[in-house]
């Protein structure tokens, strides 16, 4: 048989979502559904004078409209997830609608609901707010001034938390012969998956039990959540994530709206229904990124790095989100060394609360943020000691010989060899060659840029005592359950949530060879409290590191037993059993065997089985993983800038990613170029802009630029290989790798290209017109 | 310029126009251009008059579609034997308006204002055909 496990196997489940066949929030519909829409504040900052909402009441079909004040003592705050200690961390109360306090726009206010979609949204027109505006402030910077307006009252100058970690002893910054500076911005920008949130709740007032079909990457931590919020026993909650597309971190959040859903069907005993609108969901749903970054790189001139100094101003938004404390601290500053070993960190991190729609993990999740900043100052160090950027990332990689390598702040990567895809990388590009194009197309008056990012990340979250130790609200280890029927097909249940990455065909595959099974036989079930025991969802690219760990061991498991009812049957001892293939055979005695299926029979039949054995063949396993995964990489970016446009063309991107022992390679390179997309979408495209009224003006498909498939070349991916010891699999994670490494590499291809120039940084997004400005001025076309 | 009638009919889609105190309105205004439709209620007020000669109009809009404030200054320049009505505004909008209808935003603008333009041109007319 031939082995699953590195194969490029196609998706399974692409024949049910691509033939109309899946089953989305939207494609829910339950007796008797009524639906609903959220009336949210058109002010950024404001206090709420009144709500008139008896014209509404009155319109024809509307069933019930429900305002903060109606709310208060029924239902809870929405809490956050990630309490980071040590950082004076102030959370304020987030209520499911705003009671009379509204700090964004976007925030709830009202929630109408009515017999159909239609009505709804004319009912919820007719809802009257009267606000009495409050200056507002939507730059992080600005919020933590003084005299700056202020969120929550008790919260002094906007400052959620002030977090630090390492220390650079006195002296080494001081007195170090080369100290490069400068000051990034990664701005704000929406995760934007094609699906939009939804949630529809359904309760039986028989039974008291409530179900919540609703778009989340992690539906245990939602039920962990709203049980508390809304008062109602875990064991009489069902959450169920259906097919969704597409998250990207924007869905991990236990959001007001999910438990407005939630409270409304219990309290009017019908199902609800509530699907987002895309302009609904720029002004609701979290943002990502938004941190000013001041870096200060110090070495020698020969090119050794010594310490790296760090901090970050991050705006979290109006509320803390459900991650929202742990992104731009634990995420962002314990990784500030990135993929070279510098001996000495500090990071500091402000979250700040400004009238904006709360931030919280995007696709990486504080890693992009982490990378950008080391990738950019490294490339600026090398200009200023006239190194090649390769040479120095060379000369200042953590060795192959040192993992497992500590860094300055205690994380301790697992396994490294970050020579093997930069060598391959510059292979494929011909490095040597494309810098003598450079200088020669350079001569002739053209501006071409090479970037490079020569990233790690740390991702697989993760070891539980490590994630409690900062504060995370969850355990982060995984759970699978194996169960063989009586003819031989498995169903696989696992803890994981998968929204477009393909777990049933990657995680089918790691069955289909410990059993020895057709991968046709195997079926999973995942995204379900009840048929779940408990899991922790899909994000920070853990999925397969401890998701399929955890398949994998209980798969361990079945065989285990399995073996044992062989032996009994065959008459020997369990050590003169082989599994091989889906065969469990005496060793050397050709013929005397029973197939994975016999065995499937028997156990389930228990007829015959060893004394005192469990009947059924069944396994559970959870995993806890020890520590972290850390995928790394080499990603470079070719880039020709239009001068008489200003428009940049992508001509080339190579990215060659180490995600330790690749499972699918068509599945690994589709997270790695949807990654890419992303990363360089932010770079070039992307940014979510508020005007100083905290007014959003880029709130539309038309005013913010998500990347199309035709501004990119054919993403040239390739992989190395080198196992993770921390799980089973050898595997790292793949779903963030291609956002962390590609917005610093496409930025220093850009920079690279203005160089010329003596240009050493832009800010993002590099809009042609931000790049044509910058041409013409320099040009002296004024 | 100053006229209350010619502006309730200058004025785009106006439905009532009275004076709450003086050179101070209440109106209700229905706009109905691309996105940004919907009935807004609104207070206008003349400021800064100079009779024959200059004076400010701010309008505070509200309605399904957002708020929106607006201050345009308005001018009589003499131009020979004319004389040409200038004018330059500021509006500053929230809501759906702000982040769906800024792109349009100007367009909207121009359209409200070229209304509002012929629109005082005819009663100019007509006050002066009297």
């Amino acid at each position: 048989m031939t082995k699953m496990v590195g194969s490029s196997v196609k998706r399974k489940e692409d024949a049910r979502l691509l033939t109309g066949n899946g089953n989305f929030a939207d494609d829910i519909t339950l007796p008797g559904m009524l639906h609903a829409s959220v009336v949210r504040s058109s002010s950024a900052h404001a206090k709420i004078k009144s709500i008139k909402v008896e014209e509404a009441l009155n319109h024809p079909g509307v069933v019930a409209v429900y305002t903060g004040k109606d709310l208060e003592g029924k239902i809870g705050p929405i809490p956050t997830s990630w309490y980071v200690p040590g950082c004076n961390l102030k959370e304020p109360p987030q209520y499911p609608l705003a009671i009379d306090h509204v700090r964004y726009v976007g925030d709830g206010v009202a929630l109408v609901i009515a017999e159909d979609r239609y009505t709804v949204k004319d009912a919820a027109e007719l809802i009257e707010v009267e606000y009495e505006d409050l200056p507002a402030v939507v730059n992080q910077k600005e919020a933590m001034e003084e005299g700056a307006p202020l969120l929550h009252e008790d919260i002094e100058n906007n400052i959620a938390l002030n977090w630090k970690a390492g220390e650079i002893p006195e002296g080494i910054m001081e007195n170090a012969e080369v100290v490069v500076k400068e000051s990034f911005y990664v701005q704000r920008v929406f995760p934007s998956p094609l699906e939009t949130r939804a949630a529809i709740g359904q309760y039986n007032p028989g039974s008291g039990e409530l179900t919540l079909w609703c778009s989340s990457q992690n539906p245990h931590i939602h039920r962990m959540v709203l049980s508390e919020v809304l008062g109602i026993s875990e064991a009489k909650f069902q959450v169920i994530a259906p097919d969704m597309g597409g998250g990207f971190g924007g869905k991990i959040g236990v959001y007001p709206d999910e438990a407005l859903i939630g409270y409304a069907a219990r309290d009017l005993e019908r199902p609800v229904k509530w699907i987002e609108e895309r302009s609904e969901h720029y002004v609701a749903a979290n943002a990502g990124r938004d941190e000013y970054i001041d870096v200060e790189l110090a070495g020698k001139k020969d090119g050794t790095l010594e310490a790296i100094r760090v901090k970050n101003t991050a705006n979290l938004g109006a509320y803390l989100s459900t991650m929202g404390a742990g992104v731009s601290t634990i995420d962002f500053g314990m990784m500030v060394t990135g993929s070279y070993d510098i001996p000495y960190a500090e990071s500091e991190t402000f979250g700040v609360y400004t009238n904006t729609t709360p931030t919280d993990a995007y696709r990486g999740a504080g890693k992009p943020e982490s990378t950008y900043q080391i990738e950019r100052i490294i490339d600026l160090f090398a200009r200023e000691i006239k190194m090649d950027p390769v040479e120095l990332r060379r000369k200042n990689f953590i060795k192959k010989e040192a993992f497992p390598y500590q860094n300055a702040h205690g994380l301790v990567y697992d396994s490294g060899d970050y020579e093997k895809p930069l060598n391959k990388a510059l292979e494929a590009i011909n490095y040597e060659e494309l810098r003598r194009e450079q200088e020669k197309k350079r001569k002739e008056g053209k501006l071409i840029g090479i970037g490079f990012s020569t990233y790690v990340e740390m991702c697989g979250f993760g070891p539980s005592e490590v994630v409690g130790a900062v504060g995370f609200q969850g355990g982060t280890w995984e759970n699978s359950t194996v169960r063989v029927h009586p003819s031989g097909k498995v169903t696989v249940f696992c803890g994981t949530s998968p929204h477009g990455q393909g777990h049933d065909t990657t995680f089918s595959q790691v069955v289909a060879d410990k059993l020895g099974i057709p991968i046709e036989d195997i079926e999973f079930v995942f995204s379900d409290t009840k048929s779940v025991s408990m899991g922790w969802g899909t994000y920070g690219s853990r999925s397969t590191a401890v998701g399929g760990a955890a398949v994998s061991f209980a798969s361990d498991r079945v065989v285990e037993k399995a073996k044992k009812i062989a032996a009994h049957e065959l008459e020997v001892s369990e050590n003169d059993i082989e599994f091989e293939n889906g065969k469990f055979q005496v060793k050397g005695v050709p013929g005397k065997e029973r197939t994975f299926q016999d065995i499937a029979h028997s156990a389930n039949m228990a007829w015959n089985l060893p004394e005192g054995m469990e009947p059924s063949l069944e396994a559970q396993y959870f995993f806890k993983p020890e520590n972290f995964v850390f995928p790394f990489g080499t990603h470079v970016a070719v880039v020709e800038i239009d001068k008489d446009t200003g428009e940049i063309d992508l001509q080339r991107y190579v990215s060659v990613d180490d995600v330790g022992t690749v499972i699918n390679p068509l599945t690994a390179e589709g997270q790695v170029h949807g990654g890419i997309a992303q990363g360089v979408g932010q770079a070039l495209w992307e940014g979510a802009v508020y005007n100083k009224n905290g007014q959003l003006v880029s709130g539309t498909l038309m005013d913010y630029t998500l990347p199309k498939a035709r501004f990119f070349p054919h993403i040239e991916s390739d992989f190395t290989e080198t196992p993770s010891p921390v799980n089973p699999l050898g595997a790292k994670g793949v779903g963030e790798v291609g956002t962390t490494a590609s917005i610093a590499c496409a930025m220093n291809a850009v920079v690279d290209a203005l160089s010329v120039y003596g240009i050493t940084d832009l800010e993002m997004p590099l809009t042609p017109e931000k790049i044509w400005k910058t041409v013409q001025e320099k040009e002296g076309n004024q | 310029m100053q006229n209350n009638e010619a502006l309730k009919n200058a004025l785009p889609g106006c439905q009532k126009f009275e004076e709450v105190e003086e050179n101070v309105y209440d109106s209700e205004l229905g706009i109905n251009i691309g996105p940004v439709k919907g009935v807004f209620t609104a207070k206008v007020s003349q400021v800064d008059i100079k009779e024959m000669d200059s004076y400010r109009l701010l309008v505070e809009g509200q309605g399904k579609p957002g708020k929106f404030n607006g201050d345009a200054a308005m001018e009589l320049v003499e131009d020979g034997d004319d004389t040409t009505l200038q004018c330059s505004a500021d509006v500053e909008v929230t809501g759906v308006l702000a982040a769906a209808g800024q792109r349009v935003m100007n367009g909207v603008a121009k359209v409200i204002m070229g209304q509002f333009f012929k629109d005082i041109e005819k009663e100019a007319k007509k006050i002066a055909s009297l």
